[in-house]
C-alpha cells in the first residue's frame, strides 16, 4: 500500500501550522482531528450540504472536497476564528439576535459563507445573500432568520 | 480501498515529468468530482497508485485575449468564468452557464479543465464550449497537439487525454458580429443541481434576420455532449419573423432520439428538449428584434 505523509505549512486563523499529513487527508480531516477545531461540521461529505465550509484565501470553499496536502502557503479561517479578543464576529451575534440558529449543526458553515460574501460584498442585496446560501443546508429550514440576521449586519457596515 | 502516493507540483514541466515517469497517474484539479468519487469509493474510478495535484500550478490560471481566440487556463474556476470581463464580455453564454453550476463552494474550487477532462454527460460547460467550437490543447514531454473538442470527447466520461498528457489550454475562437448566445438548464432545483438537462445554442442572424451558422449543442441529452446538425440545418435559413419554433421543437426531439434510440427518460426528455430550444430561440430572437430597433 502507497501511502506517503506530506508535510504541509498553512495558516489557521491567523496561526502558522507545520503538520504532517495522510495522502487522503481532507482538510476537514486535519482541522477536527489534527488541530481539534470542531466548529467545522462533517454533513454529507460530498460539497452538497455547505456544513464544512471554511473560508480558504478569501472564498468559501468545501473542506470535504479539499486535501489538506494541496493547501501549503494558504490562509484557513474557520469558524473558531471569527471570535476576536472575546469579541464575537457581529454576524454571530446577529445570529443570535435573530435566532437564526435552531439544532445549530449547519451554524458554523452558514456562518463561514456569510463572512466570505461580506468580506468581498460588503452590502449584498437580499439575492446576493441567498445566492451566498446556497450551497448550506439548514434541515431545520431556518432560513428566514438567518437571512435576517446576515441583513442586518449588512446594513450597519460602514 | 482505494490508496495512492500524494504528489504535487507547482510547475507545468514538473507535472509532465511526474506523468512521464509514473504510470496510473491520476489528475487533481479542483477536486469536485474526484474527490467525490475517491469518498464513496466510486466503481467509475480507474485503479491508479498516485495522485498528481495540479491546483497550484500559476502557469495554468490564466484567461488572455491572443489574436482572434480567448485563451483560457484549465485551472480557471467557475467563479472566474462568472466574474471575467473577457469572458463576459466575448461569452456570456460561458459565464451563464458556470453560474448554474454546484453552489458559491463548488464554483469557488471546481475548474473548466477539471469539467472538460471528467467528461460528464451532465456537465455544464461542455454544450457551450462545443457550440463556441473550443479546442483542447493536449501537452506531453514529448509533444502538443490539438483537437477540437467535440473530437476530444469520445463516450461517457472518456475522452482523447493520453496517459502521459495534461490538459494545458482551451483556446475559444471570438465570435464575429451579429451572433447571439443562449443557454437553458433543467434541474431538480435551482441551486446545486446536476442537469436533467441543459442545452447551449448559438447562431448567427444577418440584417435581414435570417439565421446562420447555426449550433445546437444539448447536454444529458445524449451520451455525451455533441452537435445536432439536423437541428442546426433546420435553423439555418429560416427567418427571426416566422421561423416555426414547434417544428423546430419536433425536430430537435426526433434527433435526440435517432442517438439515443427510445430509453426510460425518452418520454420526459422529447418534450423538455423541445421546450428548452424554442426557450433558447425565443430569448435571442426577442434580443435581436430590440437590436433592429
Amino acid at each position: 500500500m502507497k501511502i506517503n505523509k506530506i508535510t504541509v505549512t498553512f495558516i489557521v486563523n491567523g496561526q502558522e501550522v507545520t503538520l504532517k499529513v495522510g495522502s487522503k487527508e481532507r482538510l476537514l480531516d486535519t482541522l477536527r482531528e489534527q488541530l481539534q477545531l470542531t466548529g467545522t461540521k462533517e454533513g454529507c461529505s460530498v460539497g452538497e450540504c455547505g456544513a464544512c465550509t471554511v473560508i480558504l484565501d478569501g472564498k468559501a470553499v468545501p473542506s470535504c472536497l479539499i486535501l489538506t496536502g494541496q493547501i501549503g502557503g494558504s490562509e484557513v479561517l474557520t469558524i473558531e476564528g471569527l471570535e476576536a479578543d472575546g469579541k464575537l464576529d457581529p454576524l454571530q451575534q446577529a445570529f443570535i439576535d435573530y435566532h437564526a440558529v435552531q439544532c445549530g449543526f449547519c451554524t458554523p458553515g452558514m456562518l463561514m459563507s456569510a463572512k466570505a460574501l461580506l468580506i468581498h460584498n460588503p452590502h449584498p442585496s437580499r439575492e446576493e445573500i441567498r445566492t451566498a446560501l446556497e450551497g448550506n443546508l439548514c434541515r431545520c429550514t431556518g432560513y428566514e432568520q438567518i437571512i435576517e440576521a446576515i441583513e442586518s449586519v449588512a446594513k450597519n457596515c460602514q | 480501498m482505494i490508496s495512492y502516493e500524494f504528489l504535487t507540483s507547482k510547475k507545468i514541466e514538473e507535472a509532465l515529468d511526474y506523468l512521464d515517469k509514473f504510470s496510473k497517474v491520476q489528475i487533481l484539479a479542483g477536486g469536485t468530482d474526484l474527490l467525490v468519487n475517491i469518498h464513496k469509493e466510486s466503481p467509475r474510478l480507474p485503479h491508479f497508485d498516485y495522485l498528481l495535484d495540479i491546483s497550484n500550478i500559476p502557469e495554468l490560471k490564466f484567461i488572455t485575449l491572443v489574436k482572434n481566440f480567448i485563451e483560457i487556463g484549465p485551472l480557471v474556476t467557475h467563479f472566474r468564468l462568472i466574474e471575467e470581463p473577457l469572458i463576459k464580455g466575448n461569452f456570456p453564454i460561458l459565464s451563464t452557464a458556470a453560474q448554474t453550476i454546484g453552489s458559491v463552494q463548488i464554483r469557488n474550487r471546481g475548474t473548466i479543465g477539471g469539467n472538460i477532462v471528467n467528461a460528464s454527460p451532465a456537465a455544464d460547460l461542455l454544450p457551450p464550449l462545443i457550440a463556441l467550437k473550443a479546442e483542447v490543447v493536449l501537452t506531453s514531454k514529448k509533444s502538443e497537439r490539438i483537437l477540437s473538442l467535440e473530437k476530444f470527447l469520445t463516450g461517457p466520461y472518456k475522452t482523447k487525454l493520453q496517459a502521459d498528457e495534461l490538459l494545458t489550454k482551451i483556446k475559444i475562437p471570438l465570435l464575429g458580429d451579429g451572433y447571439y448566445t443562449d443557454f437553458q438548464k433543467i434541474g431538480r432545483r435551482k441551486a446545486l443541481s446536476i442537469a436533467r438537462l441543459n442545452l447551449a445554442l448559438v447562431t448567427k442572424i444577418d440584417e435581414k434576420g435570417v439565421f446562420h451558422d447555426t449550433r445546437v449543442v444539448p447536454g444529458s441529452a445524449t451520451p455525451y455532449p455533441q452537435s445536432f446538425p439536423v437541428t442546426e440545418e433546420s435553423v439555418n435559413g429560416k427567418s427571426i419573423f416566422n421561423i416555426d419554433l414547434e417544428e423546430i421543437g419536433e425536430i430537435v426531439s426526433k434527433e435526440m432520439v435517432s442517438i439515443t434510440g427510445e430509453r426510460w427518460s425518452t418520454p420526459y426528455k422529447k418534450p423538455a428538449i423541445a421546450t428548452l430550444i424554442k426557450r433558447a430561440l425565443e430569448k435571442i430572437i426577442k434580443e435581436a428584434k430590440t437590436n433592429e430597433n
